[in-house]
């Protein structure tokens, strides 16, 4: 029981029942909402992202980056620690880490057929996938927005949009970065990539979303 | 003279209200109120959260708005009426809602969300909701899989003054659009209804026999156009859902429906109470009011495993 006087707990339900009667004496219409849920066609997710992308995103994800065998290595051993060092410590508590890394290796097999399209790639050295980087135009997931620590779900207006600037964030990748990579005879190629991963639970290869990449000649 | 009699009424409705709560103070009163038990998630979050209010040695006061602002707003005045010490509430819609809990806050009665969100902060304490952006993208990709990332297909929408609604449907569609050979034929609302799912269903496939997939953004709405396209003996559509219903879950181990999305209605709602809880006894608000819990792909690998809205393990 908080310590509070008696009589404003007892004086709260008048007041409010007063004040609810003024409530239920008019009607309460909702807001008529379009497709968006109503939300103001001030927001502009792209833009956003464009306005933040070289001068706050690639800068954080360079600096934050561990390599990719070093972050996964100690996300298996330590999931904590590894979040500490490599992830975003303002996550939502619920949500698994999310990792800035560097890939470097060597393509060992690429989907380009899907829209969805990946190339697996060899950190290592031992001719083995371990790592499969999105290289578009369909892309998954928001790995590059909940990376950083200075996105906040709560400076938005509801998911609506938070989930725009998730997938702006895509959009921009795609468009300057990974639309330009070649997409023929990949295999064997060398790349270099800087981006995020979201630590998974299951047997499937960490899904690296780049920001920035690399592929080399033909070799 | 109309408004002053109701008013004269109501001041003594409040009263009476005021008295009978008095005595139940010995244990103090958290409100539950969600939309219709009809629908088996709605269920599980009241079960979930009056069995950890229980536990926690509260009285539980539970109720359903039926998706009715103005009952909802009611149910408020009752809760405040009553004496409740904390309020959870899945809403009645993320713009009606606004005014109905700032009432319930003015009357130092703190509100604790869950499942859907309201266009404010600062007026809830906390905001628990399932990342549907993230379970719509979940349930997206494996529907353009079982697709083969083509043919036609049909999607149907909640209910439009659900934020929820929304949100999958754009979840959906970041995905679904980005396959040009996938086309969507029909997109119509049933209102999160499974009656509504089934007779809408039925008109699409008329108009459109040619449709090799349904999407719907939730799991009521995904049974009705299941049972619609099976007594029109297309049982060949495949269907995904969003929710994770235990009827979800019993089509897709009897080779139905193809696979939902799990939002975890159970724990959320536990976790709400633990938050009003904290609240209550330490005057200690959550660190962020707006959370977001991820939600998990159910398909024929995992069924088994989902009871009730949770995945055992």
């Amino acid at each position: 029981m908080p310590n509070k006087p008696t009589c404003s707990i007892l004086a709260a339900p008048i007041l409010v029942a007063m004040v609810g009667i003024s409530l239920t004496a008019c009607k309460i219409l909702p807001t008529p909402s379009g497709e968006n849920g109503g939300n103001a066609p001030a927001f502009n997710a792209d833009k956003m992202v464009g306005d933040i992308w070289a001068a706050k995103v690639v800068p954080y994800l360079q600096q934050k980056a561990g390599s990719f065998p070093e972050v996964h290595a100690l996300a298996k051993a330590d999931p904590a620690a590894a979040g500490a060092k490599y992830g975003n410590p303002k996550k939502q508590a619920n949500s698994p880490w999310t990792f800035a890394v560097r890939l470097e290796g060597k393509v060992v097999a690429a989907n380009t057929q899907s829209r969805a399209a990946t190339m697996d790639v060899d950190a290592d050295g031992d001719g083995k996938a371990d790592a499969r980087v999105q290289i578009g135009p369909a892309m998954r997931g928001t790995a590059l927005r909940d990376s950083l620590d200075f996105i906040q779900f709560n400076d938005f207006t509801n998911q609506i949009d938070f989930a725009q600037f998730g997938k702006a964030f895509n959009i921009h990748a795609d468009k300057t970065v990974l639309s330009k990579l070649p997409r023929e005879a990949l295999e064997g190629r060398s790349v270099r990539i800087v981006g995020a991963y979201v630590m998974g639970s299951g047997q499937d290869l960490p899904l690296v979303t780049p920001a920035e990449a690399e592929i080399g000649p033909k070799p | 003279m109309k408004l002053t009699r109701r008013m004269t009424l109501a001041a003594f409705a409040g009263m009476l209200a005021l008295g009978t709560a008095a005595p139940a103070y010995a244990a103090d009163l958290i409100a539950i109120i969600t939309p219709s038990h009809d629908n088996p998630f709605f269920k599980a979050e009241a079960v979930g959260a009056e069995a950890k209010a229980k536990e926690l040695g509260y009285e539980a006061l539970v109720l359903v708005h039926d998706d009715d602002a103005n009952k909802q707003s009611e149910l408020i005045d009752t809760a405040i009426g009553r004496g409740a010490k904390a309020i959870i509430l899945d809403n009645a819609g993320a713009d009606a809602t606004v005014a109905a809990v700032q009432k319930a806050k003015d009357a130092g009665v703190p509100s604790f969300l869950i499942d859907r969100e309201i266009n404010a902060t600062g007026v809830a304490v906390a905001q628990i909701v399932s990342n549907n952006y993230q379970g719509a993208q979940l349930g997206a990709q494996e529907f353009v899989k079982l697709m083969g990332e083509k043919g036609n297909f049909v999607e149907l929408v909640g209910k439009e003054s659900d934020t929820n609604a929304g949100i999958r449907s754009k979840g959906y569609h970041d995905v679904i659009d980005d396959y040009p050979d996938l086309k969507m034929v029909a997109q119509q609302s049933a209102n999160w209804s499974q009656t509504e799912a089934y007779s809408k269903m039925e008109s699409i496939l008329q108009a459109n026999p040619d449709i090799k997939g349904v999407i719907s953004g939730n799991d009521t709405m995904a049974m009705g156009a299941y049972a619609a396209l099976a007594a029109a003996g297309r049982k060949d559509v495949i269907v995904v859902g969003f929710d994770g219903s235990n009827d979800v879950r019993d089509s897709i181990a009897s080779g139905g429906i193809k696979a939902t999305v799990l939002q975890p209605a159970y724990a959320q709602a536990q976790m709400a109470v633990e938050q009003a809880n904290d609240f209550i006894k330490n005057k200690k608000s959550p660190a962020e009011e707006k959370q977001l819990m991820d939600c998990v792909l159910i398909n024929g690998d995992n069924a088994a495993k989902l009871e009730t809205f949770a995945l055992t393990n």
